[in-house]
């Protein structure tokens, strides 16, 4: 039986996918603007590292990297069961690209490397690159176990079960490593009232570059972010609405054939 | 040797063929080399008309360890010292590009499905927002990784010169990922991707016997039958094969019919690119029909019935 098991698990506070609008005269979203939320996988994750600790005991450790109001995925990260949170966050750059966002949290990893396994959500909801939990993992040159379906914890040693397009694999590796997972892995618990305010009452420990021991330089954008659109899609938008039902089947049936669409 | 050098990478031999002609047009005429670096024999590789091939020896059953291959790749950059390097964005190919970002440090970007070379960096275009969106974007510094989309393997067009072929042997470093189990999922199935015409289903649907009724649809349409997430991943009424949208199938064929499926951001992302969408649907208010061409506003289970009648005239 495993002992004791420090988690880790880094959640994004990301634009929301629903609420975010783009401006009738450009079609351009303001992502600075957008209303934001935590990240889908990563509530995934945080259920995931939540379970183990249940299971093993241990301690599970929330962090995210971003501005002050970022506290918001640390607080969600709370509420689902996390017991302590970090924002990481650098004030000269409210904002880190993919790359900054992998640096910092490399930075955190190297400072205090005292983690069994660090959970990622295999991609954050607004940007899905996909790319930030394996990124991390080869700068700290930790093993990384992506797209997780399934995970069990074995003595000093994470088993995964992942999905890709053509195969399935069951994969092994030794702590510490790095965890991606995708929403098939569990159904994240829903806060209750109490958890929440717990959560809300819990300190959120903020660090910056000079406390990780380095000078935030390694954090710079190397992406120019230009602009997001919502490209036009021209539906003629055609409400069929005959005397009776039959009558609409056939309006459909016929509007569908003068297109060609149907034999 | 003039012009810059664009490296492609895949671990399938079938991705480089794309690969090769995605780079080809972004050097866009100008003379530029396209180098190949893959496993295996490099069939590929020269059918594309690369004008290097890297052929890198992984020790056997490495590829379920990410690092492997980008170690690999990491002697090939300082090697080709490209200008951008390519990769394919499946799920092991954005493994493998995060992991090479990180050991090489350089900008990386995937689900990539336009890329252009400026004078500062490299323009791209993503899908974004779960779909929702485009996002344009530079990748700034040396050696920036893009994995791209598929897309449709071209003739390929021939190099000037026969392609040169360098060995990359890879030291197999200590295992840190070891390999317990792979199925290979069941080949066959459903292609729902290259389907012509979609009937496809949610949660409209009360019981999983009242999918004969789409079924019937779908049979007399000439369609191949289609379903929201939960349908597939919660209900279990039909495999994720049928299953379309951010997390399931992309598809665009030139009819989809969507019944009783409210039109969420992540279900329209898997088809908005189908050439006509209809839409049944008893909420005349449902998302899903700002996206459609045609609209019933109806139960389902009055039109479609009716709409098998009308087409098999019984
Ligand atoms: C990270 C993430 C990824 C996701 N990925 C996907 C994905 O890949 N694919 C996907 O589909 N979803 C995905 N979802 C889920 C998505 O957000 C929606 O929950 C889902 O698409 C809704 O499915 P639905 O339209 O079948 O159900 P609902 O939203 O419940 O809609 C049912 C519709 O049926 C209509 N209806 C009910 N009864 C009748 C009737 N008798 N006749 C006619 N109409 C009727 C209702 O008016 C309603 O519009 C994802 C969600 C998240 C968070």
């Amino acid at each position: 039986m495993p002992g004791p098991i420090r988690s880790w698990v880094a959640v994004k506070h990301g634009v929301d996918v629903v609420l975010a609008r783009a401006e009738r005269a450009t079609g351009n979203v303001a992502m600075d603007r957008a209303p934001r939320k935590t990240s889908d996988f990563d509530r995934n994750a945080v259920e995931e590292a939540v379970r183990i600790r249940e299971k093993f005991g241990g301690k599970v450790t929330a962090l995210t990297v971003g501005p002050p109001t970022a506290k918001e995925a640390l607080r969600d990260a709370l509420a689902i069961g996390a017991d302590d949170a970090v924002l990481i966050s650098d004030p000269a750059r409210p904002e880190l690209d993919g790359r900054g966002v992998a640096q910092a949290l490399a930075a955190y990893g190297r400072k205090h490397p005292e983690f069994d396994l660090w959970f990622f959500g295999e991609g954050s909801t607004d940007h899905f690159t996909g790319t930030i939990g394996p990124r991390v993992a080869a700068a700290l040159g930790a093993p990384s176990l992506s797209y997780g379906r399934r995970v069990t914890v074995d003595d000093g040693a994470v088993v995964v079960d992942r999905e890709y397009e053509r195969e399935l694999e069951r994969v092994r590796a030794a702590f510490p490593a790095i965890v991606t997972v995708g929403q098939e892995i569990n159904q994240p618990r829903v806060p209750t009232f109490m958890s929440t305010l717990k959560a809300s009452k819990k300190e959120i420990r903020a660090v910056g570059p000079a406390d990780l021991g380095v000078d935030g330089a390694e954090w710079a954008p190397t992406t120019r972010r230009e602009r997001v659109f919502v490209p036009e899609v021209a539906r003629k938008r055609q409400a069929l609405a005959g005397a009776d039902v039959a009558a609409s089947a056939h309006m459909l049936l016929e509007a569908l054939r003068a297109e060609g669409v149907l034999p | 040797m003039t012009g810059e050098t664009i490296l492609v990478f895949s671990e399938e031999p079938d991705a480089v063929l794309g690969l090769v002609a995605t780079a080809r047009s972004a050097l866009a005429g100008t003379p530029g080399r396209v180098e190949a670096a893959m496993l295996g024999d490099g069939a590929a590789a020269r059918a594309g008309g690369a004008d290097r091939l890297y052929r890198l020896l992984l020790p056997e059953g490495a590829r379920h360890d990410p690092s492997v291959a980008a170690a690999a790749l990491q002697q090939v950059v300082d090697l080709a010292a490209p200008r951008l390097i390519l990769v394919a964005s499946t799920k092991r190919g954005r493994e493998t590009a995060a992991r090479l970002a990180g050991v090489i440090d350089a900008a990386v970007t995937t689900g990539v499905s336009s890329v252009a070379l400026e004078a500062d960096g490299v323009r791209i275009h993503r899908e974004v927002l779960s779909g929702n969106a485009i996002g344009e974007e530079v990748l700034l510094g040396p050696n920036p990784i893009v994995a791209v989309m598929s897309s449709a393997p071209t003739g390929g067009s021939p190099a000037a010169a026969p392609t040169e072929v360098t060995d990359v042997p890879i030291e197999p470093g200590p295992a840190r990922i070891t390999l317990v189990e792979r199925t290979v999922k069941p080949a066959g199935g459903l292609r729902i991707e290259s389907a012509e015409r979609i009937v496809s289903v949610g949660r409209g649907l009360r019981k999983k016997e009242d999918l004969a009724l789409i079924q019937e649809l779908a049979r007399a349409m000439g369609a191949v039958v289609g379903c929201t997430r939960p349908i597939a991943a919660e209900a279990g009424w039909l495999s994720d094969d049928h299953w379309i949208g951010l997390t399931g199938h992309r598809v665009k064929p030139r009819l989809y019919v969507a019944i009783g499926i409210s039109g969420a951001v992540q279900h329209l992302v898997g088809m908005r690119e189908s050439t006509i969408v209809v839409a049944v649907n008893k909420d005349a208010n449902a998302p899903i029909f700002a996206q459609s061409d045609y609209t019933i506003a109806g139960d389902l289970y009055a039109v479609v019935p009716a709409l098998v009648r009308a087409l098999t005239g019984t």
